[in-house]
């Protein structure tokens, strides 16, 4: 079967495409996948993280996925930022230093998430940015990665990719899982099965809501994210099987999606130019916290 | 004599990294039956270089279920964290306090408006 890719960036009509390829490919088991680049006029590299949601469920029921009429300019994005590798192609070197390449992290490899991070955001060319930015920066994408961790019981791991846009002074990185999504993490929590996606992801956007068990509080992940995107003006969007949320200096806007992506993938957008310190004039003392 | 014992977040868990709730319940594991016993407790986040509200959530918003305000308040310090994470830990901790008084409330708090078939 050949599937049209299409261009594909950040925005719903990306995610979209790449649930259209999820849905005409649903049953399929044993079967050949052709992905037709020859209509992809861009890729936003970050985006290859949720494209990997589709490949890994395919290659899961031990399909064959192959790529064809990939554009030079387009290969060599996808070559810099190793996701080519996924279809036994070299990599090339990322010169300018603007990518935090593909990768898949087994599901609770937390630790090594920080050191990738770590190791590809000291001291290269990604990008010039002050400690604070850096700091909240890493502190989110932690956050988002222990998210899938914890509720997405993805079986192929956690997928994760970066890109600086340097003319744009923005940096865009998701973090994509082929797992159950949130709307069946919250209906399997609130017992309510007809939840849908939308109402799945505003629930788990309330300060303190969380489908975690066992008597501890949680559920500030993403509200700490979200304030942070506010201050930084920068753009959040997390995508959950037919739910698309967005939220960015513009407001905030969920949608329902035509097709079923099958899992959840959030990418983070800052503005790498912030100078905001990220911390109160005064500061706090134990005694003010207890 | 002062007796208040120093816990070191980083040396308990092996990691200057603070975001696993396996290594938040190993510090709420330690600090718990201390302050069952009466003891004050210190503790202690240098050579932390992460922290994330995950770990916080178990490691300290946790004592919320166990300890009153007042309790948790007399007893307990913490050292060695920035501006920013000392933020944070309000956020774990104002959070905890509303989870404990009212556990359920925060799920019935969400009135579902459209539930489409999807």
């Amino acid at each position: 079967m050949k599937l049209e890719v299409g261009t594909i960036r950040s925005n719903m009509d990306g995610f979209n495409r790449i649930a259209r390829i999820a849905k005409e490919t649903r049953n399929m088991l044993l079967d050949s996948i052709d992905l037709d680049f020859s209509g992809c006029r861009f890729f936003e590299a970050n985006m290859v993280a949720p494209l990997y949601v589709v490949i890994a469920r395919l290659r899961n029921e031990l399909n064959d996925v192959s790529i064809q009429n990939v554009s030079s300019e387009i290969e060599r994005i996808l070559k810099k930022n190793h996701f080519f590798t996924v279809f036994n192609m070299a990599s090339i070197p990322d010169n300018n230093q603007t990518t935090l390449p593909f990768k898949i992290f087994k599901l609770h490899a937390g630790e090594q998430f920080y050191d990738y991070l770590e190791s590809y955001m000291k001291g290269r060319g990604i990008p010039r940015m002050t400690e604070a930015l850096t700091k909240r920066f890493r502190q989110s994408l932690v956050e988002i990665f222990l998210n899938a961790s914890i509720h997405s019981d993805s079986a192929s791991g956690i997928f994760a990719c970066g890109q600086f846009f340097p003319q744009k002074h923005r940096f865009d990185f998701t973090i994509a899982d082929a797992g159950i999504g949130i709307r069946e993490n919250v209906r399997r929590y609130t017992g309510n099965k007809k939840v849908s996606s939308c109402s799945a992801i505003n629930w788990a956007l309330i300060e303190g809501n969380t489908t975690k068990t066992g008597r501890q509080p949680g559920g500030l992940g993403l509200k700490l994210i979200k304030d942070f995107i506010r201050m930084n003006e920068g753009k959040l969007q997390i995508v959950s099987r037919f739910g698309y949320y967005e939220f960015s200096a513009s407001g905030d806007a969920i949608e329902k999606m035509d097709h079923d992506f099958p899992g959840t993938s959030v990418n983070i957008e800052i503005n790498t130019q912030d100078t905001n310190s990220y911390c109160l004039k005064t500061e706090l003392s134990s005694d003010d916290i207890f | 004599m002062d007796d208040r014992i120093t816990i070191k977040v980083a040396d308990l868990i092996g990691s200057p990294l603070c975001i696993s709730a396996e290594d938040g319940q190993k510090v709420f594991e330690k600090v718990e039956p201390l302050l069952k016993k009466g003891k004050s407790v210190t503790i202690f986040f240098d050579h932390v270089t992460m922290l994330v509200s995950l770990f916080l959530n178990v490691a300290i918003g946790q004592l919320y279920g166990s300890f009153s305000e007042e309790e948790v308040r007399s007893l307990v310090k913490v050292e060695g964290l920035s501006g920013d994470d000392m933020e944070l830990l309000k956020r774990v901790v104002d959070n905890a306090k509303k989870y404990y008084a009212n556990p359920k409330g925060y799920d019935a708090a969400w009135q579902d408006g459209e539930n489409e078939d999807e």
